[in-house]
This record gives C-alpha cells, sequence and structure tokens, in this order.
C-alpha cells in the first residue's frame, strides 16, 4: 500500500533501520500513555518500543496522504489544509476529527 | 467510553520531540517539499492522539484479559481493533529486532557468563528459543500464558 518509491527514490524498506530500532523517546511515550486515561495499568517495558513503531509509522501514513493533497493543488509545501483533508479522507482517521478542525 | 472524551482536556506536558518528528516527517518526502509550521504541529498533535487512542484501547484488551499490565500483545490487538492492522507486522518485526539487540548487550555484558563464555552457536541457538517464545506469545493472542513471565524486561 505504501508506494515510497513514487515520490522518493531515497525510500526503501524502512528508515528506522539508519539509526537505531526505534526513534522515539521511550519514556516520553509511557508518559502519553499513563495521562490518557485515568485508570491506566502499569506498562510493561516493551510496550513503549511497539509503540514508537507504531506512532512512526501512523505519521509515515498521514504525511503521505498530506502530500498526495498537497501535490493535487499542484503545491510544494505541505500545510495544515492537506493535513485536514486527509484525516477527513479516511476512515481510521475519524478520531483525528476533532482534532483538526478545532485548530 | 470515547478515548477523546479527557475532561479538562489541556495542552499535555509530555509531547513528541519536534526535531524526532520532524526528521520522520521529512524522510517521507521529495526533498524539495516544505513542511508549514502549523501543519508540522499539528502531525505532531494528531500523533499524540494516536498513542492516547491505542493506549486507551490496549488498556482495555488488558483489562478484558484481567491483566495488570499493558503488554505489547495488548498493543497489537488494539491496533488491530481500531483499523491498524496494516501496521502489526512492521511492528512485530521491530519488536524482534528489539529483542535480539537486548539479548546481544546482555551477552556482551557478560550477563550469561560464570568465566564459561557461550560460543556463537549457543548464543544463536538461544535467540532462536527467544523467539520461538515470543511468536508463540504473540500467535497465542488471548490465551494468556500458564507460567509466570520470566522476561526480565518486564517492569511496572
Amino acid at each position: 500500500m505504501r508506494q515510497a518509491g513514487a515520490y522518493s527514490g531515497i525510500l526503501c524498506g524502512g528508515i528506522s533501520g539508519r539509526t537505531g530500532p526505534h526513534l522515539l523517546p521511550l519514556a516520553r511515550i509511557k508518559k502519553i500513555m499513563k495521562k490518557s486515561g485515568d485508570d491506566v495499568k502499569m506498562i510493561s517495558g516493551e510496550a513503549p518500543i511497539v509503540f514508537s513503531k507504531a506512532c512512526e509509522l501512523f505519521i509515515e501514513e498521514l504525511t503521505q496522504r498530506s502530500w498526495l493533497v498537497t501535490m493535487q493543488g499542484k503545491r510544494r509545501t505541505l500545510n495544515k489544509e492537506d493535513v485536514t483533508s486527509a484525516v477527513l479522507a479516511t476512515d481510521i482517521f475519524d478520531f483525528l476529527v476533532n482534532l483538526v478542525s478545532e485548530t | 467510553m470515547e478515548p477523546m472524551d479527557i475532561v479538562g482536556k489541556s495542552k499535555e506536558d509530555a509531547s513528541l520531540p519536534k526535531a524526532t518528528m520532524t526528521k520522520i516527517i521529512k524522510e517521507m518526502l521529495p526533498p524539495d517539499v516544505r513542511v508549514a509550521r502549523d501543519a508540522q504541529d499539528l502531525l505532531i498533535e494528531c500523533c499524540v492522539e494516536f498513542i492516547n487512542l491505542i493506549s486507551s484501547e490496549s488498556n482495555e484488551v488488558c483489562n478484558r484479559e484481567d491483566k495488570r499490565t499493558i503488554a505489547p500483545e495488548h498493543v497489537l490487538k488494539a491496533l488491530e481493533v481500531l483499523g491498524f492492522g496494516e501496521y502489526i507486522e512492521e511492528v512485530c518485526a521491530a519488536y524482534e529486532q528489539h529483542k535480539i539487540e537486548t539479548l546481544q548487550d546482555s551477552l556482551r555484558g557478560g550477563k550469561w557468563s560464570n568465566g564459561a563464555e557461550m560460543t556463537e552457536e549457543e548464543a544463536v541457538a538461544e535467540q532462536q528459543r527467544m523467539f520461538a517464545e515470543a511468536r508463540a506469545r504473540m500467535n497465542g493472542g488471548a490465551v494468556a500464558p500458564k507460567q509466570p513471565d520470566p522476561d526480565p524486561s518486564l517492569e511496572s
């Protein structure tokens, strides 16, 4: 589904191989997880690692979809409205609809 | 319960580092493409919201299984439930990769040696055994393991 080659000849496979297994700071992720609810349980040491990769993939997908919108507008700058359009056009991003429309 | 119904929702103290996020974003795009600052900020906020969403669902999965600690398996299940099943394969691969590297670190740290050293074949065999265990845990899904988890990297 991800067609990285269409946009950039540089991209191939995963990017995390270059800088290590996880780019995002695990402690930060854990903090966000704890704040996500009142009764959050204890978090295993490995859960943030899984999150880190999932976040990476999520951002990549959202960025790609936003970029598609930018290209359709024949522009070279990805702006906020492109992100909003991408969110509204994607079912699984429904949870973001309120977030993008209030900013 | 709506994961987004956070009473008194304020800007979290914990957000994700902008530089790292910018790097991930830029690596997805051709080099001559610019990203507006407010678009970057919005992408970061979306990511935090994503963590909130998956965390809430993971918590629920954990509850349903009567566990006290949110484990990677719960997170994977949450991803699937929420429609991000496509991510699971890569996430698993990254997780396994991490386990290899953690194992290598502890091997190098002499954790296994009491004077006697493990040969490379033994180390590889140990790795394979741990992969098989991890895979079994992953594929076991909702089945609770009968024995207590000896995994040393679990922490509260």
